[in-house]
This record gives structure tokens, sequence and C-alpha cells, in this order.
């Protein structure tokens, strides 16, 4: 199932995959086929979203990581599609009216990170307070102690 | 603001001034109110659902999270690999071991550790514990939506036993922090395992027969549930929900069954599903595989095989990473981790069911009568830690 998916996925796009775990797919694409590729991906079968995860790669010099991943509920196959952005240009297509249940993912992703999903309908603060919007707490470079209140001190 | 009801798309419509006994009405005037249902209603939990209602029905609903907030997924990256289950358990401390056994799990699958046999069934049992833990605690909340109190106490009852269990083998009855990459923390000792039969026993003897005679064909309950917020198949997968809710509209997702972990692939057990998609079936997946998992603990026990419980896990894992799935109390739960060659973890992110089932609800909310939106809110059995994180 998943070797038959590799194949098409070579083909059509041009993009190698390789085994990521023994029922799951590694995809690594550029965004500009984003949306085509999960498009494609939706039409064989893997129609249920788990999760949009961002992974802050900048300490290594190597900018952030989307990663989505997809689940076929038939077969119970996975697959992740990856995808690299540099630092100084976080923005990619959503996904969110190809697949609606990510729609709240990637708007934790954009608050968490920063990411803007370009076309999602809604990117506000969800589990933040509305004061810290542009915090991006789960940034590597966040700093705990910068934000931290100013202890009292004893008398 | 996002509480704005015109800047949400609505506008109020303001009927003909109307005046009885030469009084304004004024908000009755109003087509449009919104309601706050939360954060100190006794149902809802830490959150708020705004909801919008034009006379008994309600026309949009949109929940504000965030009152649990912890940012778990960073705090774990300030620990070791041993130390972050602490944060991991504290997801939703309801089922823990759910929580706990994928993270190690995928932490094992990075370090290229495996486990011995023993601990795999330890976890088995304690993963089922907490699952009835969680159950019993869903089904009590369900019917005290609707208003009846009584199969709450009755379910803290039973679960009292086997918070007792946890206590004998982890000296702690809800947070126990007893799954830990490379094993399970603890031997599972004899008291251990006798408090365990003793609550099976008092769960398959006491309780369920007692819950079955009020609480299941029950007239009044099936008057409220049957029928509200029904999910067909594929609207169930198209709004992605998870868990109990998803098999409750007919779709055999189970994490247990389909990708087994730890000691599931060598047990017998069944996938429950129902065909409805209607908050009774819920209700009812909830209450059988509670059933089930009653029967999962007496096989794991039998089978328990001797040796060690532990093994060593590195202190440093190599650069890798892992996704893993486990079927908690309330759906599959998936962990994305990350190492970078490091002491602990480079990055954690938790794919949280009751996310996705907290998402799904506005659109099945839709033109409900007022009434029904805690008993849709509670069938979807979402706990908050889980939520927000």
């Amino acid at each position: 199932m998943l070797e038959e998916i590799r194949e098409k996925v070579k083909s059509e796009f041009g993009l190698e995959s390789e085994a990521y775990d023994t029922n799951m797919l590694l995809i690594e694409c550029k965004k500009e086929q984003l949306r085509d590729l999960m498009k494609f991906l939706k039409s064989n079968g893997f129609n249920y979203p788990h999760t949009v995860s961002v992974v802050d790669y900048t300490p290594k010099g190597e900018g952030f990581q989307v990663n989505y991943i997809l689940e076929n509920l038939n077969d119970k196959k996975f697959v992740m599609v990856r995808v690299n952005l540099p630092e100084d240009n976080l923005s990619i297509p959503t996904v969110s009216d190809i697949f609606p249940p990510l729609q709240p993912h990637e708007r934790e992703a954009w608050e968490m990170f920063g990411v803007e999903f370009i076309g999602n309908p809604r990117l506000e603060v969800m589990l933040l307070p509305e004061w810290a919007e542009g915090w991006f707490p789960l940034r590597k470079s966040y700093d705990f102690k910068k934000h931290r209140k100013p202890s009292k001190e004893k008398k | 603001m996002g509480n704005s009801i015109s800047l949400a798309g609505y506008t109020f419509v303001v009927e003909e001034t109307k005046e009885v006994s030469g009084e304004d009405l004024g908000l009755l005037q109003e087509k449009l109110l919104q309601l706050n249902w939360g954060v100190q209603h006794p149902a809802s939990g830490p959150m708020r659902l705004k909801v919008w209602v034009d006379g008994d029905e309600v026309v949009k609903v949109d929940p504000d999270i965030g009152y649990v907030l912890r940012l778990l997924e960073k705090l774990v990256e300030y620990r070791t690999w041993q130390n972050a289950i602490v944060n991991v358990e504290r997801a939703c401390f309801i089922d823990n071991f759910g929580t706990m056994t994928g993270y190690s799990i995928a932490a094992e699958k990075i370090a290229g550790v495996e486990v011995p046999k023993k601990a795999d069934y330890v976890r088995t049992i304690l993963c089922e514990g907490g699952r009835i833990v969680s159950h019993l605690i869903g089904l009590g909340g369900f019917i005290g939506v609707l208003g009846v109190h009584t199969p709450m106490q009755w379910a803290l009852i039973a679960r009292e036993k086997f918070l007792d269990a946890f206590e004998v083998y982890s000296g702690q009855r809800i947070a126990t922090a007893s799954i830990v990459p490379g094993g399970v923390r603890y031997e599972p000792t004899g008291k251990f395992i006798e408090k365990m039969i003793s609550a099976v026993d008092f769960l398959e003897k006491e309780f369920i027969p007692r819950y079955t005679e009020v609480f299941i064909d029950n007239p009044t309950l099936k008057l409220r549930s049957q029928g509200i917020g029904v999910v067909p198949k594929e609207k169930a997968v198209e709004l992605g929900l998870a868990g109990p809710a998803l098999r409750a509209s007919g779709v055999a997702s189970d994490v247990r069954k389909d990708y087994p972990y730890t000691a599931y692939g060598e047990l017998d057990f069944r996938v429950v599903t129902k065909e409805e998609g209607d908050a009774y079936a819920r209700y009812l997946v909830i209450w059988e595989e509670l059933i089930e998992s009653a029967k999962i603990i007496r096989q794991a026990i039998e089978g328990l095989p001797e040796g060690e419980w532990r093994t060593k896990f590195p202190i440093k894992v190599p650069p890798g990473e892992a996704y893993v799935n486990v079927e908690w109390a309330r759906g599959c739960f998936g962990f994305h981790l990350i190492s970078d060659g490091g002491t602990g973890p480079y990055r954690l992110k938790m794919r949280a069911p009751s996310f996705a089932n907290l998402w799904a609800m506005p659109e099945m909310m839709k033109n409900v009568k007022l009434a029904d939106v805690p008993v849709i809110f509670a069938s979807l059995y979402m706990c908050h830690g889980d939520i927000d994180r």
C-alpha cells in the first residue's frame, strides 16, 4: 500500500520519500507543491488528519520544519508530509480547506511558533491570553526568565 | 474583539417596538443573543462556550479555551528523558497511564531499547485501569449534565477501588509517575495484583449489574440523548472526531487493535462500535468499553510473565524521531518526539483527541436546541487538561 503511494508520488510530483516507521511514510516537499500533494493524498484514502507538528531547528541553523501527519483509516497506514521553512520567510499555504480538522491545529502552530498559514480563515490567539499574542512561546529563542514576574523581595 | 457579535458576522435585528403593559421589553426584542456557557458552569469545566441563540435555537458556538494552559510541550524540553513523564502524565490526570506509555514507547523507539515482557503486561494492566477510571467519570458526568448526580457517586465508589490499587503500586492515587522509558518503575507486587483483582471484581459483580439496571436502558435518558448530535460515518471522519465519538459513528478505529502496542497484540478483546452516531451511542460505547477493559485486565493478570520489569535506559539518546499513537481513554493520543542527542527531549508534540473533538463540536451544535448543548458537550467526553495541554 505504502509502496504504491511512494511510486505515485515519485511519478506525479517527482518527490522522494522514505520509510519513517513500519507503517508510516515520510514525504518531503516544497511549499509550492504542498496543496497539490495534500489533495492527492486525500483522494488516495489518507482522509483522517492527525496534527500539524512544527519543529524549531533554528539553534541548529536549519529554520523551521512543518510536519503534517495523516492517517488512512481503512488500510491503517500513516503518511507524514514535511516542509522545511527558512527562518526569514515563515509562511506556508493553508490546507485547512482540504482538511477542515487541521484549521485549529494550524491556528495553534501560528500562535506558538509564528508560522503564518496563508489563507487560514482564523489566525487568532486561542490558548494564550490575548495580551501574549506574538510571544511565540514554543520557539527555542523564547526566554522564560524575560517574562517571569519579578518576585517580591523579602522584608 | 472576537466577542462582538457584529464582527462575527451577526447583527442584531431589532423588531418593531413591543410594549407589554406599557413596559419596554429591552433585550427580548433583540433577535440573536450571546450566552456564556461556562467558565463557571458546573458541567463545562474550565472553558467557555460562546453560544449565540435565536430564541431556543443555537445559531453558532465558539469555544474559548486556554484556561488551564500549562505549556507542557515547552516544559518537557527542560527535563531529562526520565523526568519528562511528570509533565506528560499531567496532560490529563484522570488517565495518566496512557500518556506515559505513549511517551515511553516513543523514547524507546528512538533509543532502540526493548522493554521486558513483564513491563509490557504491567503497562497493559495499568492502562486499562486508567481507562476504567476515566470512563467511570465520563459516564457519571454524562448523566450529571442531565441533572441526576447519583451515577457519579456510584462511579466514584467503583473508581476508589482502582485508585487504591494504584496507591499500593506507586504510592500515589492520581499522578502516579509509574511508567518510564525502559519499563515500569515498580515491581508489580502480589498485593497490587490482589487489589486490582478485587477492584475488577467489585466493578463486574457490584457496579455493572446495578448500573445496567438503572442507567443503561433508561427511558428518560434515551428521551434526552437519542437522536441528539447525530454524526454519520463519513461526517465523523470529515470532522476529525477521535476515540469513542468516532467509534460511535461506526468507524472501527482503535489503536490497540490497528497498531498493537505493549501486550494488546496477545490479548483477546473486541472494538466496540455503534452505528447510530448520536449522543446515546457515544454513551453506550464508553459503557461497553468499560466492560471490555475489565476483561483485558483479567487476561493480562493471568498472562503476567516472570522476570524483570525494567531495563536500563541511556542518559543520552541518539538523534532521531518517532511518531507513536496510543489508544488513550478519550481517543488516539499521538506523540511526535524528537531527540537531538541530548539528555532530554528536543521537542514533543502531543496530538490530543479532546482537542480534535472540541473543534468538531461547533459543527455538530448548529441548529440544535439550547438544552441539548450540555448533552452533546458531555457525550463528546472531553478533558480540559488535554485540550489546553
